[in-house]
């Protein structure tokens, strides 16, 4: 039973009286939050004109929910806690009155007196304590950070003046191989005549073959090499990653002898070679060489060995065929010639009387062009990364960046060890053996944000790594914060094969007041 | 090696093919299973035979002995075809007029497994003193009522009549057979029991021609031993397979038998063009990607099957708890035939008189009983995912959730929390900080829930199997000695044996999140806010018979696991739930959540429809099913949202918050695989949509917790399908996409198909309907009425029937927890003849002290008042109807006390009514006062329809400003 006196008692009207009518209300409007002459209050959208005391009534009336800053009974309104020693914060009305002290309202305001105490002061505390530790890392992280941009500086100049000297040293080796050709083209008229006689021999002709024969094989083998490869590599995901709610004994069964199978490895230290027969790895290593030999060269180096060398070679016995009248010039133009092939190391003094001097001397020349085209490369390079050093969507504009370029940090986490290398490669490599997982090679930075913007140079990505069994290809989302080292602390793997690395790094971490200001309402 | 590795590719090429499908023959058809098969064929030879088909068993009249104090007759019965052999008879009428009819073989050479009803039934149920049997010569029989129960002697059949009509007829088409026990013929004679396909002749063997292949067939079917796929089933004890005929001559429609993925009514399968050419199979199977319209067995069985008619509802219960399959037909339109065959057990059916689907509900509750008061955080929406990866991981979604404003009650833990698939073991890697870590979710007022399924890793470094081998709990092989090894996510593993008693004090101990004194391991790395999740309880075993355990496994007391199979997953939800019911003093309700389970389970927790495809097809039959386990007592029910494997489009995940939202249990899964989708990753508008579904169910949380009270005291379900509320209406039988919540008058039609932006919703009688959000007035006729309701993607086909009083809470908070104290506005909806009424229940919904009556139930009505007026009030229930308040309570409350601890903590919170919003008010007021004390209260009406006209348009709304009552009081605000 009820005491009728209780039902009497406008209840609604209690609880309104109490509440203070600014409750929940930002100071700065304070002053829309006061009654009319006729103790009205008109709704902040205009929309509704309601009686003062319908303000903070918990009672939603006005339809933008502003007749209720101190209560929850308008959805989606915002309750401002003073926070007073400490910041000020809005929370959501539907935080107010749930009974929660939680730490952005820290002075209880939002909650029925004496359910939640002022905390600021120790909040306040903390905050400013963890914001003093964060301010020391930023400033510590920013000297690292200049350093960084200094590198940069210091790196455009080594790679512009090792572009200006590149330019140098092509310019002479173009002479070089301008020289060169001339040489080469020269002898090769020379002895070409000979040598097409030469490679008649039968024991060219076999060798020819033999080498076709073992092109032949080495295609074959890799092809097989590359698929039993291939099947491990999809044993070895099927074992650790095939799809476990596809409750299929063949995949379960493949797998278990799969990784019951003896390690190849062992298989190969105990594989029984046959005396003077190369080994697996030795195949490898020593087919490609054996392939690439120049049979032209051997084939004359045989014919040196066979014929112990009593003819002296083309080239100097050419005199023979010479008109006297020509022979200053001609000996004056060999003793340069035989002096260049000397310096090149196509002859030797010794051996200059040897006939492989028009193979040589295109050697030669193909060698200079190789270094020419690399020079070339590497000038463009240099000059490319030059460009890439201070572009916003590279290095950063400052450059802070260049000096992580290349650089790999590691965390491990369970049977795994991540490794990042920046602006490279992000890969898993299993502790206990077994091959590496590509996660993504570098892609970009955050494209939801401007580049040059902090937020833009918070997040890496880095994408099209190793395809996952029955997935996608694995892919690495990097979080980075500004931090006195360059470290991943956590790795996840949020959805099958797509990673989020968190991590810091000094590049982040801008000198305290150059930051943009964040929009903490003081 | 390359051979294997080559090996190794064949199978993956196979995953790769049919790795989006049902894996059909993963599983057996009728024709794959001998006793089924034996079932079927025997059916086919009454047909063929007609009229001179008949039954070989009969009641032998000299055995016939009628007990005096009781309703309890019981006979002997002879087949004809087994002289030798000899079966028991039993039928009793049951208090509240249900008629249980038992048979078993009497003196065999075994024992039929007659357990069943010990773990599904809560008590043995109480056998009438006044009803009377009456023997004949010819039959016995028994009236009370309308009801007459006569069971005739031969052939022997059990009819139960209501005014003279047959309601429900077992063996009226001859086709109950209990294959007994006998001995393996000697190997010379042994027949090779080749399963044949259907269809395929079976061999001749030369034999002397069989005097019973008539009933039983020419030849042996796979009597004593059965290979499918490579699995052999042994059966060491032959045959002993159970088929029964029960009848529904004046029934044209059934329901029940979940869990399949069909219709409500369930279509045929026998007959004239069956919709299914295979019986509906009750095995509990972990199917994957299971299909969305099929009669195969799925995660859970309840072998109750609801017949219904223009002016009866009956019902059967089959309770046994081995494989069995039920065939469906109508061999008129009026009629519904049934044939049951199950591979072992007793005979042991309960006939449920009705008359109505509410009867037949109470009947059922009294039986197996009710779902009890369920935590209240149950009810909030529950945010799941395989798997929150570590403790970071959690803290971050919850954070995004609180971050959006979106409301979420429970965060999960699927398989990966755990090192080594090693339930109770924190992967210390991934989550190195778990009590921390719960602590931090459970500080916003939410919970968590972690999953512990009942395989056990073989590892002897795992304390859970270490003791459960030393207990020797652990299911037996074949050979009944040593540990059953099967493969399932840990790799090799055993299962506990919870028919094992000594099993049971063992699992409730594991569950303590505090040191045990003698040093037993115990999960102290855990708390009060973790509660469980039961998977793969089926049993799922990967390398088992169809993804099962071998039939010939052998559990306590020497019965097979073919005896017990469909009880197994029961057994271990309500292990679980005793083990966190005992957890903490005073004990908390449980949240526990099966995927497998029995009659029965709705005492121990909620189920979800397990791993359904993120389809607009899976969804649409998500609902059905869900409804078809409400119907047969298993409310507490819900469907992954958003589907289990696969993406959804925005448009499909927003659709299916409205159909979770609307479902007793609402929770989002996902499977591994498949890409994030937690609300908050939406992108605009669907974010917004999703999130205003979830805050629906915030605001409605009262009126899903009155209506659990209604579900928990009357077995009556949560959601209440059109043929429940209005049984005479035909229109509405067949109908399973929209349905009413509880008792509220609530009415809903979620949207299952894409690109759909208006809903037709039936309206079964001459009422008013008002859109929820609209205030849209929709008439109804007495013959029924379709009407067309807006459904535009933000829109949920939500109607308030006239006459109904909503409670809501308008203030969607973080977590269910989080609003308990919040003011309540009633919705009031007139009906056409200007009233309504409503309920509201309350209480702590965490502890038991609704059953020592802590707890508030509350009455709303409207009723007309002089000429034009309108009363709106407020009574107390709990004194009105102590008795029925709430369930459980021991011993029975028979009175209320209005002070009570709850309902005064609810006075000192002034919790309170903020709004009335009455709807259907034609005229503007004069004044609105509350009666107690007279005080003028702030209204504001706003033109529109009234509820009794005819016409169509916006309804008139009242809206009364807070009258400055609370919830616990009574009050009167009259209108004029």
């Amino acid at each position: 039973m009820v005491p009728w006196l209780l039902l009497a008692l406008p209840l609604g009207a209690t609880a309104a009286a109490g509440r203070d009518k600014l409750l929940g209300v930002h100071p700065s409007a304070l002053a829309k939050y006061t009654p009319s002459k006729s103790n009205t209050w008109k709704c902040l959208d205009g929309s509704k004109e309601i009686s003062w005391n319908a303000v903070n009534d918990d009672y939603c009336d006005c339809p933008d929910g502003s007749d209720e800053p101190g209560t929850s009974a308008c959805p989606d309104s915002r309750f401002w806690c003073k926070n007073e020693g400490h910041i000020g914060a809005y929370i959501h009305s539907s935080r107010v009155g749930d009974g929660l002290c939680e730490t952005e309202c820290c002075d209880g305001s939002d909650e029925r007196p004496g359910t939640c105490p002022n905390r600021c002061k120790e909040i306040g505390e903390a905050y400013r304590a963890k914001r003093d530790a964060e301010l020391k890392i930023q400033k510590t992280g920013s000297k690292i950070r200049s350093t960084y941009i200094a590198f940069a500086h210091k790196e455009r100049k080594r790679l512009e003046d090792l572009a200006a000297s590149l330019e140098k040293d092509i310019v002479a080796k173009e002479k070089e191989v301008e020289k060169l050709r001339e040489i080469a083209e020269r002898t090769e008229s020379l002895t070409q005549a000979a040598l097409d006689h030469k490679r008649q021999s039968p024991l060219y002709q076999s060798l020819l073959n033999h080498n076709k024969a073992l092109k032949s094989l080495k295609r074959e083998y890799k092809k097989h090499a590359d698929r039993e490869k291939q099947l491990g590599q999809i044993l070895d995901s099927l074992r650790t990653g095939y799809n476990p709610n596809y409750q299929d004994m063949a995949v379960l069964e493949a797998d278990g002898e799969e990784s019951s199978t003896p390690e190849p490895e062992s298989e190969k230290t105990e594989e029984a070679v046959d005396d003077g027969l190369w080994t697996a790895d030795e195949l490898d290593s020593e087919l490609d060489d054996l392939i690439g030999t120049d049979y032209t060269s051997l084939l004359l180096e045989h014919e040196d060995h066979i014929n112990t060398p009593t003819e002296d070679s083309l080239l100097f016995k050419i005199t023979s065929y010479i008109p006297d009248a020509w022979l200053p010039q001609y000996e004056a133009w060999k003793d340069n010639f035989v002096d260049w092939l000397e310096k090149l190391g196509i002859v030797s003094e010794e051996s200059s009387g040897s006939s492989t001097e028009a193979t040589r001397a295109q050697q030669a020349l193909t060698e200079a062009n190789t270094e020419l085209n690399h020079m070339r490369r590497e000038k463009t390079e240099s000059e490319s990364d030059v460009l890439k050093i201070f572009n916003p969507e590279h290095f950063g504009a400052e450059g802070e960046w260049k000096k992580l370029d290349d650089t790999c940090i590691n965390h491990e986490v369970g049977d795994y060890t991540y490794e990042l290398c920046f602006f490279k490669e992000a890969k898993q490599k299993p502790n206990k053996g077994g091959s590496n997982f590509s996660l993504g090679r570098f892609q970009s930075w955050n494209k939801d944000a401007r580049p040059g913007s902090p937020e833009y140079y918070s997040k890496q990505v880095y994408q099209h790594g190793t395809r996952c069994w029955n997935g996608p290809e694995r892919s690495v989302v990097v979080l980075l914060t500004c931090g006195v080292e360059n470290t991943i602390y956590s790795v996840q793997e949020l959805e099958k094969c797509e990673y989020q690395f968190k991590g810091t790094s000094p590049a982040l971490c801008l000198p305290p007041g150059k930051e943009p200001q964040n929009h903490e309402e003081l | 090696m390359w051979a294997r590795s080559v090996l190794g590719i064949v199978s993956l090429a196979l995953v790769f093919h049919d790795a989006l499908a049902f894996k059909e023959q993963d599983f057996k058809t009728c024709s794959q299973s001998g006793f089924c098969r034996r079932g079927r064929a025997l059916s086919q030879r009454a047909q063929e035979a007609k009229s001179a088909w008949q039954s070989p068993y009969s009641v032998d009249p000299s055995t016939v002995s009628v007990a005096t104090d009781k309703a309890v007759v019981q006979a002997g019965v002879k087949s004809s075809l087994y002289p030798e052999v000899n079966f028991g008879l039993e039928v009793r009428i049951q208090e509240d007029g249900a008629v249980r009819v038992r048979m078993d073989e009497v003196g065999g050479l075994r024992k039929r497994y007659d357990e069943a009803a010990s773990w599904a039934l809560i008590s043995e149920p109480s056998i009438s003193k006044n009803v009377k049997w009456v023997a004949g010569k010819k039959d016995l029989r028994a009236t009370y009522g309308p009801n007459e129960v006569v069971v005739s002697y031969a052939p022997l059949q059990v009819t139960l009549y209501k005014n003279g009509k047959e309601q429900v007829v077992i063996n009226g088409k001859g086709l109950l057979h209990m294959e007994h026990f006998r001995k393996k013929a000697e190997p010379a004679a042994a027949v090779e029991a080749t399963p044949a396909a259907e269809g395929q002749e079976q061999t001749v063997i030369e034999a002397p021609e069989n005097p019973r292949a008539w009933f039983e067939g020419a030849d042996e079917d796979a009597l004593w031993e059965e290979t499918f796929n490579s699995w052999t089933d042994s059966k060491p004890k032959g045959p002993e397979s159970l088929s029964v005929d029960i009848t529904f001559p004046h029934h044209p429609v059934v329901y029940g038998i979940p869990q399949h993925a069909t219709r409500l009514a369930l279509p045929s399968t026998a007959g004239e063009n069956p919709t299914f050419t295979d019986p509906y199979r009750l095995y509990n199977a972990d199917v994957f990607e299971y299909l969305a319209s099929s009669p195969v067995s799925l995660y859970g069985s309840i072998p109750l099957m609801h017949a219904h008619s223009e002016d009866s509802t009956v019902a059967v219960f089959d309770l046994v708890a081995s494989e069995t399959w039920i065939d469906v037909s109508h061999s008129t339109d009026r009629s519904t035939e049934t044939h049951w065959i199950s591979e072992s057990g007793i005979l042991d059916v309960f006939i449920l008189p009705g008359p109505t689907p509410d009867d037949v509900f109470a009947q059922y509750a009294k039986l197996t009983g009710t779902p009890p008061m369920p935590a209240l955080f149950g009810l909030g929406y529950h945010q799941c995912r395989w798997n929150y990866v570590s403790s970071e991981d959690v803290r971050t979604v919850q954070k995004r959730f609180d971050e959006e404003n979106i409301p979420m009650d429970v965060l999960w833990l699927d398989i990966e929390y755990s090192v080594d698939h090693e339930y109770f073991m924190w992967n210390e890697k991934m989550f190195p900080d778990p009590v921390e870590m719960i602590n931090d979710v459970a500080a916003t007022g939410r919970k968590m829930v972690v999953i512990v399924d009942p395989h056990l890793k073989r590892d002897n470094n795992y304390p859970a199997f270490t003791a459960a081998q030393e207990l020797g709990i652990l299911v037996k092989p074949k050979s009944g000695e040593g540990e059953y090894e099967g493969w399932c996510w840990p790799g090799s593993s055993s299962w506990v044996d919870f028919f094992n008693p000594n099993a049971w004090d063992w699992w409730k101990s594991l569950f303590k999140p505090y040191q045990l004194e003698g040093g037993k391991w115990s999960w102290t790395k855990s708390t009060e806010d973790v509660h469980i999740w039961n998977d793969m309880n089926e049993p799922s075993v990967f390398n088992g018979p169809e993804i099962t355990m071998p039939k010939d496994n052998v559990h306590y007391d020497g019965w097979e696991h073919r005896d017990v199979h469909n009880i197994n997953g029961m057994l271990y939800s309500n292990a679980t739930w005793q083990a966190l019911a005992v957890r903490s003093d005073p004990p908390k309700r449980p949240f526990v959540l099966t995927r497998s389970f029995f009659a029965g389970s709705q005492r121990f927790g909620a189920m979800w429809t397990g791993d359904n495809l993120g389809t607009w097809e899976h969804m649409e039959v998500g609902v059905k099913m869900v409804l078809s386990n409400s119907i047969a007592g298993l409310s507490f029910a819900g469907s992954d949202v958003g589907g289990f494997f696969g993406n959804p489009e925005p448009e499909m995940l927003v659709r299916w918050y409205q159909v979770g939202a609307f479902a007793p249990f609402f929770r989002a899964h996902a499977h591994i695989d498949t890409k994030r989708r937690e609300p908050y990753l939406l992108p605009s508008p669907y974010k917004e949509m999703v999130t205003d579904s979830l805050r629906l169910r915030y605001t409605l949380l009262p009126v899903w917790y009155t209506a659990f009270r209604e579900t928990s005291v009357t077995g009556k379900p949560i959601l209440r399908p059109q043929y429940t509320v209005f049984p005479k209406d035909r229109k509405g039988w067949e109908m399973d996409d929209q349905y009413y919540i509880g008792g509220s008058g609530l009415l809903v039609k979620p949207v299952t198909q894409k690109d759909v932006r208006e809903a037709e919703v039936y309206l079964g009688e001459d009422e008013v309907y008002y859109g929820y959000f609209t205030g849209e007035t929709y008439r109804g006729a007495v013959k029924g009425r379709t009407v067309s309701v807006p459904a535009a993607l933000d829109q949920i086909p939500l109607l308030v029937r006239g006459g109904s009083v909503v409670p809501t809470r308008e203030r969607p908070r973080r977590a269910s927890g989080l609003m308990k104290y919040d003011p309540f506005t009633l919705k009031v909806a007139l009906s056409k003849d200007e009233g309504a009424r409503g309920e509201l229940y309350l209480d702590d919904g965490e502890t038991f002290g609704h059953q020592r009556g802590e707890y508030v139930w509350r009455e709303f009505t409207a009723v007309k008042s002089g000429k034009k007026g309108l009363r709106v009030s407020s009574r107390d229930l709990g004194s009105a109807r102590p008795a029925e308040a709430v369930e459980g309570a021991s011993p029975a409350l028979t009175s209320y006390d209005r002070e009570n601890k709850y309902a005064r903590t609810l006075e000192e919170r002034d919790v309170r009514v903020e709004k009335v919003v009455v709807v259907g008010v034609k005229a503007k007021p004069k004044s609105v006062k509350l009666e107690e004390g007279g005080k003028e209260l702030e209204w504001e009406w706003t033109p529109g329809v009234g509820s009794k006209e005819k016409k169509g348009g916006r309804a008139g709304v009242l809206v009364i400003k807070d009258p400055g009552v609370k919830i616990t009081q009574d009050w009167d605000i009259v209108i004029l």
